[in-house]
């Protein structure tokens, strides 16, 4: 591999691939978890977002590929923003969800505490909704990871997706394979880091509980 | 400083053809320093009673004022120990019962010695940085217990605290109360369906009709335990024992089912 393939070494091509993922993934994360929080906390923020998001929802990112090339040609920003798009659907709905999973009581006891509306947010509601953030952002990076790879078999220069289809363009199935398994082997690796950090965020919470 | 006074309160949920009645001018008066124990069958609206003077419910028509006050939103003055205890399960024990301190704006040193005080006083000192998941039932109900001392509270409000704990765990936690209430007495507005428990904790035990409920009877409780000198036996079974503490009991019983009875 020291001459390369497709192009560039097999490490330019993850090192690509694995900011394009980051960098969806985290904007994806800091977009979506607070307004799934925001819609699970606020009635009127629900009525008016829901709706929308439930619309858009269904729609697969792969369909924002020809609308994200033309509003953003064809670099690195269109292909963000498809895996942007995958990965804020699970971000919003499992935040949305942990928030109205959260015991009733908590919030009863928290008001009657005297807690304001700031400490509210940052002392009951995030942490009752953390643990099915992780789930959601497990879940996010999954569909980032997955999207990835399509947004890539479109017109990309660098890259694993790119590896895949010069390979294929090739007929070379070993480098096909070789592609295939670094997205999995990136995938795995990038997950284990998730969790990791989830297992340090939610040291505090008891186990097998959300 | 500590009463509560329900004024003609009533509750109904919804409006229209569709609306439900929870309760019906409920007229009571809980003085300083008084434990008073609501109980009723079941449906009755006995927890809304205690909700709407916590503040999470307001009233539909009439008043509920604590010290002269409308009741208009939940504070700290008002503290409630939950049927479900309703920890914070991410705090330890010592940051539960500061939670409110904090709300409050005391200072760290001056709540570190509350904090203390109130684990002390529940004989939690050793648990002071488990999490409330790594307790029993009974502990973790003392947590709250705890976290509701130490506002230091008007009234204190509680709703079926001991529902959900096991017969044994139960016992120890009434006797507790017992002990608390003669070491640090308060205004307690205690839910229970537990006549057993209401006629043993209670100075005055008030009965509710089925729905929509109202106070129908208000039984002195206190008067009969002076009378017979309840606090000279230590344990609660042997209170339960006497003729004085049957004959209420029986009493009450006997009221609630009339209760059973009409709805049928």
């Amino acid at each position: 591999m020291v001459s390369g393939y497709a192009g560039a070494t097999l490490a330019e091509h993850v090192w690509h691939s694995l900011r394009l993922v980051v960098v969806g993934f985290f904007c994806a994360a800091l977009a979506g978890i607070p307004l799934g929080l925001l819609m699970g906390y606020n009635r009127p923020a629900e009525a008016l977002i829901n709706p929308i998001f439930s619309l858009i929802r269904p729609i697969p990112p792969l369909a924002w590929i020809p609308l994200a090339i033309l509003w953003l040609g064809l670099g690195d920003a269109a292909k963000v923003l498809v895996i942007w798009l995958a990965a804020f659907v699970p971000s919003v709905i499992n935040a949305h969800t942990a928030v109205r999973g959260i015991d009733g009581a908590l919030f009863a006891a928290a008001r009657m505490l005297g807690a304001p509306r700031l400490r509210m947010v940052t002392e009951v509601i995030i942490p009752g909704a953390l643990p099915m953030i992780f789930t959601g952002l497990r879940l996010s990076l999954q569909a980032a990871w997955t999207t990835l790879v399509a947004a890539e078999l479109v017109g990309a220069l660098m890259e694993v997706g790119f590896v895949l289809n010069v390979a294929q363009q090739d007929i070379y199935p070993s480098m096909i394979l070789v592609g295939m398994v670094t997205v999995g082997v990136l995938g795995w690796l990038t997950t284990k880091g998730l969790v990791s950090v989830e297992r340090m965020a939610l040291a505090r919470w008891p186990q097998g509980r959300s | 400083m500590g009463s509560i006074r329900f004024e003609n309160a009533g509750k109904t949920y919804g409006s229209g053809p569709g609306a439900f009645q929870a309760l019906q001018n409920v007229t009571l008066d809980v003085t300083e320093k008084e434990f008073v124990a609501i109980v009723g069958p079941s449906g009755c609206g006995k927890t809304t009673c205690l909700r709407m003077v916590a503040g999470f419910e307001p009233v539909s028509s009439g008043r509920v004022m604590v010290n002269g006050q409308d009741v208009v939103a939940p504070g700290p003055d008002r503290a409630v120990v939950f049927q479900q205890f309703a920890l914070f399960p991410w705090k330890t024990v010592a940051e539960n019962i500061e939670f409110g301190l904090r709300n409050k704006g005391l200072p760290k040193g001056e709540r570190k010695s509350l904090v203390e005080g109130a684990l002390q006083l529940m004989g939690l000192e050793s648990h002071a940085s488990a999490f409330p998941h790594q307790l029993s039932g009974g502990m973790q109900q003392r947590v709250a217990i705890a976290r509701a001392y130490v506002l230091d509270p008007a009234v204190l409000l509680m709703d079926e605290p001991f529902g959900a704990l096991d017969a044994q765990t139960r016992v120890v936690m009434q006797e507790e109360l017992v002990r608390l209430a003669r070491v640090q007495p308060r205004t307690v507005l205690f839910i229970t369906h537990g006549v057993e428990e209401a006629v043993y904790l209670a100075d005055r035990v008030a009965i509710m009709t089925k729905r929509p409920g109202r106070i129908k009877e208000v039984v002195d409780v206190r008067a009969i335990r002076e009378a017979e000198k309840w606090d000279d036996l230590e344990r609660i079974e042997d209170v339960m024992d006497t003729e004085s503490f049957i004959h209420l009991r029986t009493h009450i019983w006997k009221s609630l089912r009339e209760e059973k009875g009409a709805s049928k």
